[in-house]
């Protein structure tokens, strides 16, 4: 899901780096218009910490395991602050574990944070339909996970299609994108049970975390 | 700790003397210029000049291998796919497969630039502690919610990570397997996530307390302490100029057509 460098144009890399600059403004001026803002920094940062981590927690998908991008449970959890926590966790990942790039960095937080924060709203709109019931947590969860992981997993499909050079043979490179945008299709869903199973945890154990 | 990145930060070289907020200016550029790199003929004066300034960084060539092991899959994936799927003219046929020229080429490319972009990123933060090169961050303009985060976050990363690695552990010696992506397993490991997340809650206030306490956001920020001299500007006048030298290049090989 991460694009590294070396594959998207210099204009679409710029590009990435507008929208998400563009996107963290919105979000750091949200947060500013919080009454403590400041109280929440460390609330943010160790959850930004820790979500990093839990995506390492491996899903056994047979033969083989996959590990959960979690955008759509960082929405659900953070809010506005789910835009810097993507930025910073993926600055890290390209850092430290060669995981993206940098060049790639505006672009890749624009794939999954745009997504998180439509999460973020999808999630909340469990308190018109059935204010804070089991079920409605679960099924904005299910929604909200998927969401963030099929937005981004759209982007990524657009981004690429649209940026194959023309010298390749299009044919087999748009039928080698469809191939890898199916095979994300159970992954949605998989996403969307983890962030609806998570939410169903917080609500039992720490209510107030849902409550962004 | 992430000890690792920070390994070869102490070492004596032109790049770890260079101030941080220039090499991060200039070294970032540089990398946009790479990205900007289309034409295979500037591909080896740029792993030229990305080999130069590694071996100017003395940071040995294993610490390099190692980190490109990682993303090793994505350059196999493309190593492997891009030279038989892609392309229209035929450089050789191989059983059923077909060596395709601009495939190969295409190739060629994304990997060559993708190898340089990674090893000057390397050098930007491997010859600096992370620390100091966020501080560098913070001193040419970041915002200070986004530097208190990232710092916070990069404190607590390892120790959260730590707690998984117990945790999962803990699970493993109780007789937890996870092998098929059952609800039971799903729920165990909802709840492992779940878990970790709580418990950072609740030490992320305790963390609050404990800064309140020593003055957060009551007492002025620290201007972060630099010191720019005459090399730093030569080091950032000189990465600057390659930088240009290689958009320009781009630019004057795509007007000539080819």
């Amino acid at each position: 899901m991460h694009i590294p460098d070396g594959i998207l144009p210099i204009t679409i890399s710029a590009a990435g780096y507008a929208t998400s600059g563009a996107a963290t403004w919105h979000s750091l001026r949200k947060i500013g218009q919080k009454e403590n803002a400041q109280a929440s920094i460390p609330k943010a940062s160790l959850l930004t910490a820790a979500f990093f981590v839990a995506s390492w927690i491996h899903i056994p998908v047979p033969p083989t395991s996959v590990h959960l991008v979690l955008n759509g449970l960082l929405g659900a959890v953070l809010g506005y602050y789910a835009f810097p926590a993507i930025l910073i966790g993926l600055f890290f990942q390209a850092v430290m574990f060669q995981h993206g790039g940098l060049t790639t960095l505006g672009v890749n937080a624009t794939m999954m944070g745009v997504p998180a924060i439509l999460a973020f709203f999808i999630f909340r709109l469990r308190r018109v339909v059935g204010k804070e019931s089991h079920w409605a947590v679960g099924l904005f969860g299910f929604l909200a996970g998927a969401a963030g992981l099929g937005m981004a997993v759209l982007i990524s499909w657009g981004l690429l299609i649209t940026t194959i050079p023309a010298h390749l043979d299009v044919e087999a490179e748009q039928a080698s994108i469809y191939a890898l945008v199916l095979a994300h299709v159970p992954l949605i869903a998989l996403e969307g049970f983890f962030t609806a199973l998570v939410a169903l945890f917080l609500q039992r154990v720490k209510p107030e975390m849902l409550e962004n | 700790m992430i000890d690792w990145l920070d390994r070869h930060a102490q070492a004596a070289s032109p790049l770890h003397r260079w101030d941080p907020r220039y090499k991060l200016v200039g070294l970032t550029i540089l990398m946009f210029a790479f990205s900007s790199v289309q034409d295979l003929r500037l591909l080896p004066a740029m792993l030229a000049v990305t080999s130069g300034l590694y071996a100017a960084s003395r940071i040995p060539l294993a610490f390099l291998l190692t980190r490109l092991r990682a993303p090793g899959f994505f350059i196999a994936i493309v190593a492997i796919l891009l030279p038989f799927l892609s392309g229209t003219t035929v450089i050789a046929r191989i059983g059923p497969l077909i060596l395709w020229k601009e495939g190969t080429l295409a190739m060629g490319l994304i990997v060559a630039k993708f190898i340089s972009i990674l090893t000057i990123s390397l050098v930007l933060f491997g010859t600096a502690p992370f620390l100091t090169t966020i501080k560098a961050l913070r001193a040419l303009g970041l915002s200070p919610i986004l530097g208190d985060m990232t710092l916070l976050a990069y404190r607590y990363l390892y120790e959260i990570g730590n707690d998984l690695k117990t945790m999962e552990m803990a699970m493993g010696l109780r007789g937890f397997r996870a092998r098929r992506p059952s609800s039971r397993v799903l729920g165990v490991l909802a709840s492992l996530a779940g878990t970790m997340l709580v418990r950072s809650y609740e030490q992320s206030e305790l963390v609050y307390k404990a800064m309140t306490l020593r003055g957060y956001g009551h007492s002025p920020r620290p201007r972060e302490q630099f010191q720019a001299h005459p090399r730093d500007w030569v080091g950032l006048a000189g990465v600057l100029l390659v930088a240009a030298g290689f958009v320009a290049a781009e630019i004057w090989l795509r007007g000539l057509g080819g």
